[in-house]
């Protein structure tokens, strides 16, 4: 059963063409993968499914529903989590209230709640808790937007380049923390300029140049084809 | 510098702390000058916390005049028909702008930066207007004269020590009104400020979050306009020009814009300073005007931020540094 559906999805940014009637699918419980280089047009399409950015043409089905005319924050609600590209945690917020931001419309008991289930997927958080976040290392800030997407206990996770600019430890840390999220059976499309670790975790990648997928299928398709000279 | 909730909130209630000496004032001294610097102290500390709630959000409301000419206005109505009571006055002062500060609220809310702060203080001239052109109900030009003093529980606020105190405890009331609706909806109002696009793809609804610290910045407003006209008996529209903004900004950005303390510092040294130049008449704008440049030059996080800063530096020098982050991450 398909949980996400984006079907000929068209973003224009004033005269540049985005992407260029973008088909993808995501289905209940699977782990998606999202590859290109920069300017590919992956984080577009993920701005598009949280409504960050508006679309000139196509549709993005959500539970069979269409995403158009929903502001970000109700898209949110419906659950979809997100965790953007280059982190931007709240630097003047303590590690527990930026993970607890994704919570604000909750009761405080279903917030926190929702806090110790992602400190049981991160245990760093509670180590941290009460830390600034602009006191964290690279990773750490990851894992911080990491657990803020997940509080929520989103329906489908978006994750946009989870790995950027992390050392290799912190990308092995990060690795884990989204096979224990596909454990407990989260579904997450997923974006990553870097093949390698990013084919490990998923299920399916769709290979995205010049804002168009160019091709798409199984992990083992993918890596075997030519693929493999360009982003490995 | 690191911000620190804890210290912060510390900073906070010590802004609120610098602010009950107020109330002891009027009963200690009947000196004219004490007693009008310490209204003036108490106006222009909760004026300014009407900015300074907007601006947890970074957005640098002009309509502080406008909500203190409504709350004004409506308290010196209600006392010359009769209603003298300072606690149906506080309720009315505070509501009544709180009231309009929703259609407001609906009109310029989903606006930013420059344009945000135009559309506000374009609401001052317009309420000028009405204010100019509605003589019958706003006194016009006049204002509203006579305005009978207040009373509490029935007992007379007229005599000048009550006066001073009353004005006093209505200003403390709206500082901890904007005191606690700061920090109810800190972590809030923090996201819209650091990253509002985030929030909002977080599930954060900026646009509620903005509605609530106008409305209060309305009614924290409001309060300060009822202790202005309680203080002259007279409710002016040149008490509430739209050029006052200007003077409740510069205290909560010469304090330091990111604690009650700040706030509070600010008011008072350049209240006090304009008290001081007012004795050089013909110079104390112009002296004004060099002491803002003076003050921002040196301390540009304002006087409690750059305080901070250096005291956080000395204790971080001692060893008292926050925990390093450990090896292994990057960026």
């Amino acid at each position: 059963m398909s949980i996400l559906s984006i079907e000929s999805l068209f973003v224009r940014y004033g005269g540049i063409t985005a992407l260029n009637g973008v088909s993808v699918e995501v289905r209940q419980g699977e782990t998606v993968l999202l590859i290109g280089s920069n300017g590919a047009g992956k984080s577009s399409l993920i701005n598009a499914v949280t409504g960050l950015v508006s679309t000139s043409g196509g549709r993005i089905l959500f539970e069979g529903r269409d995403l158009a005319g929903i502001p970000s924050a109700a898209r949110s609600r419906l659950g979809i989590g997100y965790s953007p590209e280059g982190r931007r945690v709240f630097r003047s917020l303590t590690v527990r209230e930026n993970v607890l931001s994704s919570t604000l419309g909750l009761s405080r008991a279903a917030a926190e709640e929702n806090f110790a289930w992602a400190c049981s997927i991160f245990p760093l958080l509670a180590e941290r808790a009460g830390q600034p976040a602009n006191q964290l290392s690279g990773g750490e800030q990851q894992i911080v937007a990491l657990a803020r997407a997940v509080s929520t206990l989103p329906k489908l996770l978006l994750l946009d380049e989870p790995f950027l600019g992390l050392a290799p430890v912190w990308i092995d840390r990060i690795s884990d923390a989204i096979r224990e999220l596909q454990r407990r059976g989260t579904t997450i499309l997923m974006t990553e300029q870097m093949a390698r670790p990013a084919l490990k975790l998923v299920d399916r990648a769709y290979v995205m140049r010049g804002g168009e997928v160019r091709r798409s299928g199984d992990v083992a398709e993918i890596r075997e084809e030519a693929l493999a000279e360009e982003y490995l | 510098m690191a911000p620190d909730r804890h210290r912060d909130f510390w900073l906070d209630l010590w802004g609120m702390a610098l602010l009950l000496p107020l109330l002891a004032m009027p009963l200690l001294f009947k000196d004219p000058f004490i007693l009008s610097l310490t209204y003036q102290f108490a106006i222009g500390v909760a004026a300014s916390l009407s900015v300074y709630v907007m601006l947890r959000m970074g957005l640098l409301s002009f309509t502080v005049p406008a909500f203190m000419a409504v709350g004004g206005y409506a308290a010196a109505m209600l006392a010359k028909s009769g209603v003298t009571e300072i606690m149906a006055l506080m309720l009315a002062s505070f509501v009544l702008p709180m009231i309009f500060a929703v259609p407001l609220g609906l009109l310029v809310l989903k606006l930013k930066g420059l344009y945000f702060i135009f559309i506000t203080f374009i609401f001052n001239e317009i309420l000028q207007l009405i204010i100019f052109e509605t003589p019958k109900l706003t006194g016009g030009s006049d204002g509203v004269v006579g305005v009978p003093a207040a009373t509490f529980l029935g007992a007379d606020l007229g005599v000048p020590w009550r006066q001073v105190f009353a004005t006093v405890a209505v200003c403390l009331i709206a500082s901890v009104i904007a005191f606690a609706a700061s920090h109810r909806y800190r972590a809030e109002f923090t996201s819209i400020e650091e990253n509002e696009t985030l929030a909002e793809s977080l599930g954060v609804a900026v646009w509620k979050y903005r509605m609530i610290g106008y409305i209060v910045s309305a009614g924290v407003a409001g309060l300060a306009g009822l202790a202005l006209v309680n203080m002259l008996g007279t409710a002016h529209p040149s008490s509430f020009a739209s050029w006052s903004v200007n003077n409740y900004i510069a205290y909560v950005f010469v304090g330091g814009r990111g604690t009650v303390l700040g706030v509070v510092v600010g008011s008072y040294l350049l209240i006090y300073m304009t008290n001081v130049f007012n004795a050089y008449a013909h110079l104390s704008a112009g002296l004004f005007g060099l002491l803002l440049i003076a003050v921002m030059m040196a301390a540009p996080g304002g006087v409690v931020g750059t305080a901070v800063k250096l005291f956080g530096g000395f204790r971080a020098d001692k060893g008292d540094a926050p925990r390093p982050a450990p090896a292994g991450g990057a960026a």
